[in-house]
């Protein structure tokens, strides 16, 4: 097991290693900083002195081995824009983003488990059917429409709920629906299909033989064997919503990395840029690392593989 | 000492305003804001979204009103004159003003300020004060600047400085300051939550006792959605609005229990052309003319803007230099394709045109598409290419490839009530490689480069008045530096049974809370 762990921890970060480069590399394709945050009158002085403040008169390479150096003992440079350590602007936002993605994804399975298991028990019927448009909806409906029409249903029209912001329980309801039912249709369709293949299995057939009530063989029985494969998808989802959630963030103000991260990229703020993607990466890399892990815990054929 | 202007801005002093009643400062007042202030240092400011912040608690010695007419605030009086032909302003500063900490403001906190200013690892706009050769501190309530030449904008840029207090900053040190500004305005900091919320207090020894909020906290949350900052209106989670949306601004006309004010933001757009390769259409003045002629902006701002849009003439009302006398091209589409003919265009020619996209400005991008429209369907085809803000920036500037080969949508800004000079030697001005002068321009015209040069230097707000106007004369006459197109405009609104407000800009945009109050 140790071997493992210490194999993926190698294979993350081999991952991140690369996520650096190609971050430090797009980013820096995307053009001059500087330009943006000078006047148009500015002389070339002045430019030329904020180039060397940020240390962006130096060659490229030179530059990412100083961002990496720094990077290992926390250092990512100030943000242009913020004058502050790009460090502590992704850090501080990302309680938030981890909030939203969390709920985000405890949204998505609560829809996508029942809805999978019930089109699985009545396949091709009508609740079949109907949950599974219903499921479609998320990923047909772009979550900034979504988003706006949760706001003016259930604040606007109803007020029951918060248009915006972020500190109570209250905030995350809307901002986690508009990002969790994306994925709902996905979810749905692995539940329902991993359970389609449990119930058709000899154990399912010998408790129904056995007389087992079949509330107890679906939502025990079948539903513990279904939820491996959901399982193992949970990282990959909780990571892409991590990444993902900007477009909610704005529409929610929701102080969330990805708004950050997406703002940075429009104003060349390459450190920002660089710790909210670095983060991110290491997020990623770690959930998937997890869910590695326990698919290993849960399946010892796996871990014997490996 | 040759005297030229004896407190000048005294004209418009502080007794002439309309005086708000005194009031009781109490309770929480939320609004909410579109854009997001980065820094809440003015001397480390590097847009102009951030005067939305520091704008609160930082102040000036010289400010304008709500009518746009620049008024004396930190300054008691000052004085424009000369010595040895070389410009000297004296300022008297207002005895009484202090700091949040309680610090009295002295001659020195504006010293300190100005080195600040001038140090190019703090301020991005160090060079503004290039033209000031000394700084010499008379007693602790009056100074006196003087310069190397005449700074043409000085005077318009409300002198620039900002009071800055030396011994708090020096004390706590840089990192803490940023982190909790202190000023002289009517707001003191209490603390700021970035992407959410700035909470500000009421300074209670604040020196204006007219013009001064009459609620005690002040919450400003950021909302970037347009809808979602109008779903917080509605809902009551805010009382006070920011850029309502172009499209909502008739619907919230209409709305029981609120007001709105609308008024033009500070920015100016245009067309640029390229006059400066030599094979495009553009260097024919009767191409540019043809332009002119061919764009009904008029139709675009009601129909795309939603009315938020005022036409100008070069320099917009109420900016130094404006001439009521300059009128915008009419549309007139028969003409245009007249004098295209004329200039040996009879089938018209294919020109890129960038087109900026930016949330900047609401309906940018479709007013830039609608206004090559109309260029198309004269015979300027438009092949329109979409430009986000950092493409766009880097295809204007003229010190790095590609350059700009066609039309492209452009805009300068220089607050409110604005001022051409500056933006002008960077668009109008023939590009000049390591003098900062052109870095946007797509023009060579020796005798604008002249009269710009001269406009630069002459700080006599008379003279200087005269030499914008002849400038904005041929400008228009020739469209050189480009076509202006409109200036934009921003709507506010607030709930009238709760909130009492009225509009200052701080110093150049409306998002100011210098006399707000709960009902």
């Amino acid at each position: 097991m140790l071997a493992l762990v210490l194999r993926r921890l190698w294979q993350g970060a081999i991952s991140i290693l690369g996520a650096s480069v190609i971050i430090f590399v797009i980013s820096r394709l995307s053009g001059d900083p500087v330009v943006m945050l000078v006047p148009p009158d500015a002389p070339p002085s002045l430019i030329a002195e904020i180039r060397t403040q940020y240390g962006l008169d130096q060659p490229l390479v030179w530059q990412y081995l100083l961002f990496v150096g720094h990077a290992l003992s926390g250092d990512f440079g100030n943000s242009y824009r913020w004058q502050m350590p790009a460090l502590k602007l992704i850090l501080d936002r990302l309680p938030a983003t981890i909030q939203l993605a969390a709920c985000g994804l405890l949204f998505s399975v609560a829809l996508a488990v029942p809805i999978g298991v019930l089109s699985a028990v009545h396949r091709g019927g009508w609740i079949d059917r109907i949950g599974r448009i219903f499921a479609m909806l998320g990923q047909a409906m772009p979550a900034f429409w979504v988003g706006l029409l949760l706001i003016l249903v259930f604040a606007v029209q109803l007020n029951w709920l918060p248009a915006f912001g972020h500190g109570t329980p209250a905030h995350v309801v809307l901002p986690a629906i508009a990002l969790g039912w994306y994925p709902v249709a996905a979810q749905t369709r692995i539940v329902r299909s991993a359970m389609l293949d449990v119930l058709d299995s000899d154990h399912i057939r010998l408790s129904r033989a056995l007389g087992t009530p079949e509330r107890l063989i679906v939502w025990k029985y079948a539903l513990r064997n279904a939820a491996v494969p959901l399982l193992t998808m949970l990282g990959v989802y909780f990571a892409a919503m991590l990444g993902g959630a900007f477009v909610v963030e704005t529409i929610f103000a929701w102080p969330g990395v990805g708004r950050t991260v997406v703002e940075a990229v429009f104003s060349r703020d390459f450190p920002v840029v660089q710790a909210g993607v670095l983060f991110t990466s290491i997020l990623f890399v770690l959930s998937n690392l997890l869910v590695d892990l326990s698919y290993g815990l849960v399946d010892p054929r796996i871990r014997d593989v490996r | 000492m040759k005297q030229w202007i004896i407190g000048l801005a005294a004209a418009a002093s502080l007794a002439a305003l309309p005086l708000a009643p005194a009031q009781a400062q109490s309770g929480t007042l939320t609004v909410g804001l579109g854009a997001e202030a980065t820094v809440m240092d003015p001397t480390r400011s590097s847009a102009g979204v951030d005067q939305y912040f520091f704008g609160q608690m930082f102040e000036q010695l010289v400010r304008t009103d709500p009518d746009l007419k620049q008024i004396n605030w930190l300054a008691e009086s000052w004085a424009l004159s000369e010595e040895g032909g070389k410009p000297v302003i004296t300022v008297k500063i207002r005895p009484g003003v202090t700091f949040h900490n309680g610090d009295p403001v002295t001659s020195a906190d504006f010293q300190y300020g100005m080195q600040r200013q001038q140090d190019p690892k703090l301020s991005r706009f160090s060079h503004l004060l290039n033209a000031v050769e000394a700084f010499e501190v008379i007693d602790n309530l009056s100074f006196r600047l003087r310069f190397k030449e005449g700074d043409g904008s000085f005077i318009t840029s409300n002198l620039h400085l900002w009071a800055m207090p030396k011994r708090h900053i020096e004390k706590v040190g840089e990192e803490e300051y940023q982190r909790a500004p202190v000023g002289t305005g009517p707001w003191k900091f209490v603390s700021r939550t970035v992407k959410e919320e700035l909470r500000l207090e009421a300074y209670e020894g604040y020196w204006n006792k007219q013009n001064r909020p009459a609620v005690k906290n002040l919450v400003i949350k950021i909302i970037p959605e347009d809808l979602t900052r109008v779903a917080a209106y509605k809902t009551g989670a805010i009382d006070w609005i920011d850029a309502v949306p172009p499209a909502a601004t008739a619907e919230f006309a209409k709305l029981e229990n609120t007001s709105t004010f609308t008024a033009v933001t500070g920015n100016n757009l245009f067309l640029n052309f390229n006059t400066h390769q030599p094979n495009s259409p553009f260097n024919d003045v009767r191409v540019r003319r043809a332009a002119a002629h061919a764009i009904d902006m008029d139709a675009i701002i009601k129909r795309v803007l939603f009315d938020q849009g005022e036409r100008y003439a070069e320099i917009g009302r109420g900016t130094p230099g404006y001439d009521p006398d300059l009128k915008p091209y009419p549309y007139d589409p028969r003409r245009a394709r007249a004098l295209l003919a004329e200039a040996g265009h009879p089938r018209g020619f294919e020109v890129p045109c960038y087109n900026l996209t930016t949330p900047r400005e609401p309906n940018i991008k479709e007013m830039g598409e609608a206004a090559y429209a109309y260029l198309s369907a004269i015979g300027i085809r438009c092949q329109i290419r979409q430009l986000e803000y950092g493409a766009w920036i880097n295809l204007g500037r003229r010190d790095a490839p590609p350059e700009m080969d066609g039309i492209v949508s452009w805009m300068w800004s220089h607050g409110l009530p604005g001022d051409p000079g500056t933006p002008w030697l960077g668009h109008l001005h023939s590009y000049q490689a390591g003098k900062g002068l052109g870095s946007y321009s797509y023009t060579d015209n020796p005798e604008m480069d002249a009269l710009l040069r001269q406009q630069q230097t002459t700080m006599d707000p008379v003279k200087r008045e005269a030499l914008l106007k002849q400038i904005a004369r041929i400008k228009h006459d020739q469209v050189l530096g480009g076509l202006t197109t409109y200036r934009p405009m921003v709507t506010i609104a607030w709930r009238t049974s709760k909130v009492a407000f009225k509009p200052w800009p701080s110093p150049g945009f409306w998002r100011n809370f210098q006399e707000i109050g709960l009902k």
